[in-house]
Order: structure tokens, then C-alpha cells, then sequence
């Protein structure tokens, strides 16, 4: 099996802050999403999973198309696996009411009048996130247990309470920790393991937006060095060829 | 003023000195309570306990913005008194401050895990609390909720620290079984560890002394200077003791015995003064005095006079110090010419010992040092009298700070 947990708006520079060794792994870096005009969550998972730059044609649908954008297994390299499970990954299998509902609450804490009404909808916001947060860990902590080859995770909590709350050290940190927590038992399962985001977050007073990389960690040998999202296609099944010679 | 006693809390990094803190914090209700509301709920959501590093976590946002005043001190209280937390981020600062005087911890708290027993920092950090003479020292054996609050694991563990401290001289005066994460022994008793019928952690607190309790100690009048006007004033900050009105007082070090004719403060005739106080005082006789010479009390235990002290300094000038040369020795208001013998130098950042018997010093060690001052002076030990316990070395500007641990050869 090889695993991957792919975490929505991992800033690397709070990861050496909190100096969390799991999501660090054995070699771990910056993504150079360089490439792409804006860091865009769809576009950049869906160029991760078929190795290509998917922007032009992602961007072409426009900012409320895009969400419910999905690519074919066959037309991504998850196809290449006997049995893979790939939960809640954006343009592939994102729950896509859960996130729609998502976005309206950020919308509407943006557009709410007063402050008391902004701090009811920020709450609700958090604790809408978390429980799926939840839901989608129990799910990942299954499937790692089960017969897959694959598995990949995908847990946008950290990009969606960090939207609203990144000012909020405490919060962040408590975010990472129980990722760093869910990364030390994926780890001790002795599989491959790839930790990547699709890109950063930046302080905006005490909101947060995207940064301009991503972050990768993995705990195995490897040469690369400032590599692109689409360049973890290959390095995956480099990794699966080695562990499995009739793996093509 | 209410009373307070300063404390540090040592350990190896991951035995949760954090945690420690924040149930102390949390247990003598010294937080803000809408913050703690916040970290409770999130940690519901996220489906785990409260975890109470995160309100030292709190703590640190607040002051990087502001919000708290003190930069690097944590409260909380008890019914008895008021407690200090003193920091110590790592190694280099917390000696730094202890031995130039920044902060000077009373007690020390020190954390081993209960799982993983005496680790390499563990030996560290009680070897600075055995270096700064520390004797209110309480040993707590935390996670004891991770070896199912066995007493034979805690007996081993204990065990294998008092060995330990035993060859550092520290003699901790309770060893508890903890567990910050449950609070089980922090501020309550609980029934997990019925076994054990020693203090909690704060009971143990509460059962310390402050150890800078000065106007109790002998009177040591440092002289700063001596004013001539119509009448001749001696000034001074009182570093401990009480001086009264019609005291017989001895000079040091020239052991000339006069009385006190009047104290005054500021334009204020006082009947007598205690420890921290500046005053200056007019005697009965026109004795001979100066700057650095120290007053006593007739009666009362002599200072120490002695051109050899032993101690350890804190080297902060890049220019390294090498055997030979002379430096400037500063103690209270007594300056004078010294000549350094290093024995063994420590490397302050992770405190190994680089050498036993070396003949320099570089900048942020730590060296066990002999020193010799060209004339005898007025010294007394760090632990005792702290103001006349501790020095500054000086060339052009300072290059160390030290704590004087013993006296002669």
C-alpha cells in the first residue's frame, strides 16, 4: 500500500514553527506551484492526479463550476492500482454539498452586517468543518486498515477554519497537531507514506489566504528537490514499481 | 504586598512541562475563562481531551501582542500565595538570567516522564538546579495515567532520580506522582493514586519558604558613596538585615565600630530600615569609609572576607577570556582587579561538559571558576545574600556574570 494525505493549505512555514516531526517526515520541502497564475484548490489536485497543469481548463468553467468539476479514474494515475480508495479529494471525490455548504457560510460571514451575527456564523462554520474533519478521518483511518493498495486522504480543515481563523495561533495549532497525530499512525504501518498540500496560507490580518507553494513530505529515499505538483504522479508509481515488480 | 515566590519548572522537553503549567494555570483558576471556553470546545470538535498546552501556547500569543505586560512571567495563586512561573525557553537564557541576576528562581519544579524515566535532559537540567544551589527542589513523576498509576513504576523511576540527584547534592523534598494531563495530584487528590499520601503539587508549594526573606538575615549595608554636607551621609541600598536608630555597626573590611546616629530616606527621618531599602545613614563617630566597603550590626554573623571565592560564571563577550588576564570584579558596590582560574567550562546550549580542567572561556559558557581579587572583599553566598552573591566581570563593558558557591582555596 502507499498512502498519501493530501492536506488542503499545509503552510510549510508553520509546520517548521510547530516543528511537527511526523508531518515533516524523513525529507520534506516546498512544492513550486510557480506554474499556475493563482493558487487554486481544484486546479492544483486535479493537475496532482492526472500530472498535468489543469488550470486553463479548470479556470474556463468558472468560479462556481469548477467545484463540481470530476475527472475520470481512467484519465488519472489511480487507475494504475488494483484497488485504490481516494476520499473526498477535490475534482475526483469531493462531497460536494458538504463543501458548497461550506462556502456559503464563508460568504455569509463576509457579508453578515454586525459582528455578533459574523461570530455565529464563524462558529458554526468551525464546528460544520470539524465534524466532517472527523468523519473523513474515521473514514482514512479504515481504508489504511483495509486491503487497498491505495489509499489517499484528503482533509480540508486546516484551508477552511484557517480561512476565518489563521490569526488564531491556538486554533492552527491544534489543527496541525492532530494532523501530525494522524501522519505518526500512518507512519507506523511502514508504508510509503506522501504528505502533500496543494498550497500554503498567508496571514491576511487575522484571516488567511493561499500562499504561493505547497508542501511535501515523504519517508522514503527520493531525489527530488523543489518538485511540482504534477511531478507526484510518477514518483508514486516509481515507489510502487519498486515495491511490486508486476506493478505497471 | 502580597507574598511571592519564584519558580522554575525544568525537565526533559517532551515530559510535559507545558502541560504542567497550563493545569496549574487552569487548576487555580488563573485563566481568562472565554479563552479556555474556546480550547475546550475545539478540542470537543476535534474529539480529545483538553490538552492544556495550548493555554501556555495562549499565554505566549498574548504576549507577542502585547496583551500581558510581563514578557517572560506566568502567574497563578494560591490561598497561601502568589507564584511566579519564570521562564526558561532553553538552556542559554535560563542560565544567562539566573546568573546575571534577570530572574532568580526560590523553587524548582522538576518533571520526569513516569514511562520513560531519567533522560539525558532530565540529568541537565537538575545539574543547573545543582549548580545555582537550589534546595527547594520538587521532583514530580508525570504521566502516571500512561503506566496505569502503578506504584512500583513510580518507585522505580523515583529510585532512579534520587541516585541521580544524589550526585548533584540536590536532595528534592517531595517526589510526587502526577499526571498534568488528568490533574491527578496537581491540586486535588485523586483516588487513582490512594496509594500515595504524600502532598500535591501545590500543597508542596505552599509548604516552601520564601527564600529571600532578607530583612530576617544579618544586616549588609553596601556603601555606594559618602556625601559631605553639614553633615556626613552614608548611602546605600540595604541588601539584608534591618538597621535601627542607635545600632552599633561594624565597617568591613576595616572592622572600624561605630553607632547609628539617624537614618534618613529622602528627606525623611526613618527609625530604622530593612532589606531592599536605599537610605543613607550619619554616625556617631567620624569613622572611615567608602564606596564598597559593607556596614554590619555589632551581634550579629560576620560577613565573609576573603580574597578567593569559588563560583560560575556566565561568559557573554565574544572575545573570548584566557588565564592570564586581569579583569575588573564587581560585587555590590566593591569593584576590584581579579586573576581567574577555570576549572571546568560548560556549553551552555546543551550543556555539555567541553573540558575539566580548561584554561579559557568563550562566549555563552559556562565555567566553574576560582577567583582571586588583588584585596580582600565582602562576599557572602549566592543562595544566602543574593546582591552580595553574585559579580560582574568587566573589561571595557561586561563580559560575565557570575554566583559566588564558595570561599579560600
Amino acid at each position: 500500500m502507499i498512502v498519501v494525505i493530501a492536506i488542503d493549505a499545509l503552510e510549510y512555514n508553520l509546520v517548521e514553527k510547530f516543528n511537527y516531526k511526523n508531518l515533516k517526515q524523513e525529507k520534506y520541502g516546498k512544492t513550486d506551484i510557480s506554474e499556475f497564475s493563482q493558487p487554486r484548490t481544484m486546479v492544483l489536485w486535479s493537475s496532482f492526479m492526472t500530472g498535468e497543469n489543469k488550470e486553463n481548463e479548470i479556470l474556463a468553467l468558472g468560479d462556481k463550476k469548477m467545484w463540481n468539476y470530476q475527472i475520470d479514474i481512467k484519465d488519472t494515475f489511480f487507475s494504475k492500482f488494483k484497488n485504490p480508495k481516494v476520499i473526498d479529494l477535490p475534482g475526483f471525490s469531493y462531497d460536494l454539498d458538504e463543501h458548497k455548504k461550506e462556502r456559503e457560510l464563508l460568504k455569509a460571514f463576509f457579508e453578515a452586517k454586525t459582528q455578533e451575527e459574523k461570530e455565529k456564523i464563524k462558529k458554526e462554520y468551525n464546528q460544520r468543518s470539524l465534524e466532517h474533519h472527523k468523519k473523513i478521518k474515521n473514514e482514512f483511518e479504515k481504508a489504511i486498515k483495509g486491503e487497498h493498495d491505495f489509499v489517499l486522504g484528503y482533509f480540508s480543515a486546516i484551508d477552511v477554519i484557517g480561512h476565518l481563523n489563521f490569526g488564531n495561533k491556538i486554533l492552527m495549532k491544534m489543527l496541525y497537531k492532530d494532523m501530525d497525530e494522524l501522519a505518526k499512525k500512518v507512519r507506523t504501518l511502514g508504508y510509503p507514506v506522501l504528505i502533500l498540500s496543494d498550497h500554503g496560507m498567508k496571514a491576511i490580518g487575522n484571516f488567511g489566504d493561499h500562499s504561493e507553494y505547497g508542501f511535501w513530505s515523504v519517508n522514503f529515499e527520493t531525489n527530488l528537490k523543489n518538485p511540482k505538483i504534477t511531478d507526484f504522479k510518477n514518483l508514486i508509481l516509481d515507489v510502487m514499481k519498486e515495491k511490486d515488480k508486476e506493478f505497471k | 504586598m502580597e507574598e511571592r515566590l519564584k519558580i522554575v519548572i525544568v525537565g526533559h522537553v517532551d515530559h510535559g512541562k507545558s502541560t504542567l503549567i497550563g493545569r496549574l494555570l487552569y487548576d487555580t483558576d488563573s485563566l481568562p475563562e472565554s479563552k479556555l471556553k474556546e480550547i475546550k470546545e475545539f478540542c470537543e470538535a476535534l474529539g480529545k481531551d483538553v490538552e492544556f498546552g495550548y493555554v501556555l501556547d495562549h499565554l505566549e500569543e498574548e504576549r507577542k501582542q502585547g496583551v500581558t505586560i510581563d514578557t517572560t512571567q506566568t502567574f497563578f495563586k494560591t490561598k497561601k500565595r502568589e507564584y511566579v512561573i519564570i521562564d526558561a525557553p532553553g538552556h542559554v537564557e535560563f542560565l544567562k538570567n539566573m546568573i546575571t541576576g534577570a530572574s532568580h528562581a526560590e523553587a524548582a519544579i522538576l518533571i520526569v516522564d513516569a514511562e520513560e524515566g531519567v533522560k539525558e535532559q532530565t540529568k541537565r537540567h537538575a545539574y543547573i538546579l545543582g549548580m545555582l544551589g537550589l534546595k527547594q527542589v520538587i521532583v514530580v513523576i508525570n504521566k502516571m495515567d500512561l503506566v496505569d498509576y502503578k506504584k512500583e513504576r513510580f518507585e522505580e523511576v523515583k529510585k532512579e532520580i534520587i541516585e541521580f540527584l544524589k550526585s548533584l547534592n540536590i536532595e528534592p523534598k517531595y517526589i510526587i506522582p502526577i499526571s498534568a494531563k488528568e490533574g491527578d495530584f496537581i491540586a486535588k487528590k485523586t483516588e487513582k493514586l490512594n496509594w500515595f499520601d504524600g502532598p500535591t503539587v501545590l500543597e508542596a508549594l505552599d509548604g516552601f519558604s520564601k527564600s529571600d526573606e532578607l530583612d530576617k538575615k544579618p544586616l549588609r549595608f553596601p556603601v555606594q558613596d559618602v556625601y559631605n554636607f553639614d553633615k556626613r551621609i552614608i548611602a546605600g541600598r540595604i541588601a539584608s538585615g534591618i538597621i535601627t536608630e542607635g545600632d552599633e555597626i561594624i565597617v568591613f573590611p576595616s572592622k572600624e565600630v561605630t553607632k547609628v546616629k539617624s537614618i534618613e530616606e529622602y528627606n525623611k527621618i526613618l527609625k530604622e530600615a530593612s532589606a531592599g531599602k536605599s537610605i543613607g545613614i550619619i554616625t556617631e563617630d567620624k569613622v572611615f569609609v567608602d564606596r564598597g566597603d559593607v556596614i554590619t550590626k555589632k551581634g550579629e554573623p560576620a560577613p565573609i572576607v576573603t580574597d578567593t571565592i569559588k563560583g560560575h560564571v556566565f561568559w557573554m563577550d565574544p572575545t573570548p577570556f584566557k588565564e592570564g588576564e586581569r579583569v575588573l570584579f564587581k560585587c555590590a558596590t566593591q569593584e576590584v582587579m581579579c586573576d581567574i582560574e577555570v576549572k571546568r567550562v560548560i556549553d551552555s546550549s546543551n550543556l555539555e561538559v567541553l573540558s575539566e580542567d580548561a584554561t579559557t572561556i568563550e562566549n555563552r559558557q559556562v565555567a566553574d571558576v576560582i577567583i582571586k581579587t588583588e584585596k580582600p572583599i565582602v562576599v557572602e553566598n549566592f543562595n544566602d545574600i543574593p546582591s552580595l552573591g553574585r559579580f560582574v566581570l568587566q573589561r571595557e563593558d561586561t563580559c560575565a556574570g557570575g554566583i559566588i558557591t564558595g570561599f579560600g582555596e
